[in-house]
């Protein structure tokens, strides 16, 4: 890429990243505040009562090994919100360990001598903490502190896969859309912001530091110090100045602040497809009504959105009849597209108050789907073909196909198929990973644009193991009901997009890299519902 | 006036005694020197003076009160205290160290100023170009000048001493005991003052107890150790000669 395009694509993008690197500062910001406010005290405590020091510390050591996104997941099961609040909680767990012990280190170092001479002119217990123990620990204790930032900024880039924002919104969108220049904007500028955390709070403990009489008034040292203190503080500014003075006129679809319900919260799942059919209702909504669209988009696999929306954390987004079918009702497969769906519509009025609206007509199903060299090498034509060869065969399924009934363990024992091999992917990594030899199987999506640029071929499921994926928008009751609206707008787009037409929106995006909204809008153009 | 009766200490519920049935007087404006080996308890004595290790049995009287019936902290910033290791505070400068008694005891401002530049002149360490610095910064033989400084900041009428030479250069400790000695003269301080080393003993002390294993061998002035020792101990401490401690004889 030539390098003013880049710069022309940062520029482009300059707005939101000040939005998204506020977010970020401001989750690790309030995590590493609330961890002080937590982590020091505990120290403080743990310094005095021996006793309680190894059941302390072994449990803050053993939540700190928790994988952080095992951590989100869990988080968000136990809270039932999606968002900031999980994700700050986490980063505070994560953010304790380090302060708590430096705080506990750091009392512990100050020599007997010294607190010897404490007790003995007179000084209280609260004042021989307080003026001698913790200001000789201060430098300990910040290091602890620094740690714990830096670490945080790190961790924060995975919140944005429960909605939480940050720059991990970047990494998450580039892998959803393998766009590899995403995700250096998301990345690249994380790993500044850690760099720029750590050098301020190591400057704020040099001004900590007593001032020599070495270094004189008027010296350069002597007028750092001040502004050394000042810069976490500063840097906590800049985050809430970018997260408050969110600008506006280039999300003016996202409107964080209002409360009154004029916004639609539109959720996606996290690959392209989704984020196509997103866009899609998202701008068909703010065109054709006057309700604001807040994209929640890439918030993660199905259980997360189903979640989010039956909590009322969002009000729409697009889910497939075989998948509402098996992974959410864990009810047996239908084959017949139209029971499927009368099915679905039923069952998810009475047990969720949520609304399957028209689907927009392809069926995007798993597609068990190999080389096309191979597949005529070996004449490979449907999935029972491969029953021969499955041991000396690798699978690369994404993570959900890899459990859901309706994937690996269904299919094993419909086809009675025991691949040698089953390794997890990214949905976006799947394609590549099997263009490159990497595997030989994959459970391709039946609409992704890969298929045909990356020379693959999908067996026929000759057994009808999956059920009918028709897409389809589901919706609260409660907001359909507020904006019947929406219910007429989205049945604009019933039935428009059929397989081909899928393959070719995904190919537009996936493969030719170009940016949703464009192709989303062109398309609705060339359909004239635009 | 400080006064000692039967007073014992056990660190270990009375298997061992570090001090045992201990009882002398410190008359007041005199210099008392606790004169040991390390181990015989003289610094744990020194320490149930004001309070920093409680007896196991026996009275402490300091005013003719018992320690035990005080408040320990209001107790401790009446008796000035030198530290064996000195033990400065290095997060504070030196004008720090030396007004943290009077801070503690909530003077004003002013008085504290005046009364720290008072006694770093008094310990030859002018302000001017001693207070803001950090012990780090000061020699051994001025950190321990600034460690009686603040021993002496709320104007006690004790000072307990620990050893406070001991870690010393052998040019520095003479120049210290000298100054010492004048000091004495001018603050009439009763003062109590631990120290292994005969010659010191001999030097500061208005008395000299003599304490071996926890217990009291000898008690009195200077005179009357030379002329008449109580025990054999003592008898044997002037004529022993160890280079650079018991050197009595040749002095």
């Amino acid at each position: 890429m030539r390098l003013d395009a880049l710069f022309g694509y940062i520029v482009e993008r300059l707005p939101e990243l000040w939005l998204r690197t506020g977010e970020h500062l401001m989750l690790t910001g309030c995590s590493t505040l609330a961890a002080m406010s937590i982590g020091i005290p505990v120290g403080i405590l743990l310094s005095r009562t021996t006793w309680l020091r190894g059941p302390v510390m072994g449990v803050i050591g053993i939540l700190q090994t928790i994988p952080s996104l095992a951590m989100l997941v869990f988080l968000l099961a136990l809270l039932n919100k999606i968002g900031v609040l999980p994700a700050l909680i986490a980063l505070t767990v994560y953010a304790l360990l380090p302060i708590a012990r430096n705080t506990l280190t750091g009392l512990e170092e100050v020599s007997a001598e010294v607190m010897e001479a404490a007790e003995g002119i007179g000084m209280k217990e609260y004042q021989q903490l307080m003026m001698v123990r913790i200001p000789l620990a201060a430098s300990v204790i910040v290091a602890g502190i620094r740690t714990a930032a830096v670490v945080g900024v790190g961790i924060a880039t995975l919140s944005a896969f429960i909605g939480a924002g940050g720059l991990g919104q970047f990494i998450n969108r580039g892998l959803a859309l393998a766009n590899t220049k995403l995700i250096l904007l998301g990345a690249v500028p994380a790993a500044l912001l850690a760099l720029v955390v750590d050098f301020s709070i190591g400057a704020f403990e040099w001004g900590l530091r007593p001032q020599r009489k070495k270094d004189k008034k008027g010296s350069v040292q002597s007028l750092m110090r001040p502004l050394a203190f000042m810069l976490p503080v500063a840097l906590i500014l800049i985050g809430s100045a970018a997260y408050f003075t969110k600008p506006g006129w280039i999300f003016k679809s996202e409107t964080r602040f209002e409360t009154s319900h004029r916004i639609i919260r539109l959720a996606t799942k996290n690959f392209t497809e989704q984020l196509i059919l997103g866009e899609m209702m998202a701008q068909l909504i703010e065109a054709k009504t006057d309700l604001k669209v807040q994209r929640r988009f890439n918030l993660g696999g199905t259980m997360i959105c189903h979640g989010a929306l039956i909590n009322g954390e969002i009000d729409l987004y697009a889910e497939y009849t075989g998948t509402g079918l098996t992974a959410i009702l864990k009810h047996p497969v239908i084959a017949d597209p139209e029971k499927a769906l009368r099915h679905v519509t039923k069952v998810y009025h009475e047990r969720f108050n949520l609304q399957w609206l028209k689907p927009f007509g392809f069926n995007n199903t798993y597609a068990i789907t190999v080389r096309a060299a191979d597949a005529e090498k070996y004449s490979w034509n449907t999935i029972s073909d491969l029953q021969a060869s499955a041991q000396r065969l690798r699978a690369g399924f994404t993570a959900e196909f890899a459990e859901r009934p309706d994937g690996y363990p269904g299919l094993r024992q419909t086809y009675n198929l025991q691949f040698g091999e089953v390794r997890d992917f990214d949905p976006s990594l799947m394609y590549e990973a099997v263009a490159k030899k990497e595997v030989d199987v994959i459970c391709a999506f039946a609409t992704d644009g890969r298929i045909a640029s990356y020379h693959l071929k999908p067996l026929k499921d000759d057994r009808q193991f999956f059920p009918p994926y028709h897409a389809a928008p589901v919706i609260r009751e409660d907001i359909l009901k507020k904006y019947p609206k929406i219910g007429d707008v989205l049945e604009l787009l019933g039935g428009i997009i059929d397989d081909a037409t899928m393959q070719r929106l995904n190919f537009e995006v996936d493969a030719k890299q170009r940016k949703t909204a464009k192709v989303v809008e062109e398309f609705l153009r060339a359909k004239e519902i635009l | 006036m400080i006064k000692l009766t039967h007073v014992s200490k056990s660190f270990d519920g009375g298997r061992s005694y570090a001090v045992k049935d201990l009882s002398f007087q410190v008359r007041k404006g005199e210099t008392l020197v606790l004169l040991g080996s390390s181990g015989c308890g003289k610094t744990t004595t020194l320490k149930m003076i004001n309070r920093l290790i409680e007896p196991s049995r026996g009275t402490v009287e300091v005013d003719g009160k018992d320690v035990m019936g005080r408040n320990p902290v209001e107790l401790r910033r009446q008796i000035g205290y030198v530290f064996q290791g000195i033990g400065l505070f290095p997060h504070m400068t030196v004008e720090q160290n030396v007004e943290i008694v009077p801070r503690l005891l909530g003077w004003s401002s002013r008085s504290r100023r005046e009364r720290m530049q008072e006694l770093l002149n008094l310990v030859g360490l002018p302000a001017k170009s001693f207070a803001q610095r950090f012990p780090d910064e000061l020699s051994g033989g001025q950190q321990q000048r600034i460690g009686v400084a603040r021993a002496l900041a709320a104007n006690p009428d004790y000072l307990l001493m620990d050893e406070p030479f001991g870690a010393l250069d052998a040019l520095t400790r003479e120049a210290l005991q000298q100054e010492l000695l004048t000091l004495k003269k001018q603050l009439k301080k009763t003062i109590v003052f631990v120290t292994h080393d005969l010659h010191e003993a001999l030097l500061l002390g208005d008395r000299i107890a003599i304490l071996h294993e926890g217990h009291l061998e000898q008690i009195g002035t200077k005179k009357d150790i030379l002329e008449a020792p109580a025990t054999q101990f003592v008898r044997d401490l002037f004529t022993t000669r160890e280079p650079g401690t018991f050197i009595l004889r040749d002095t």
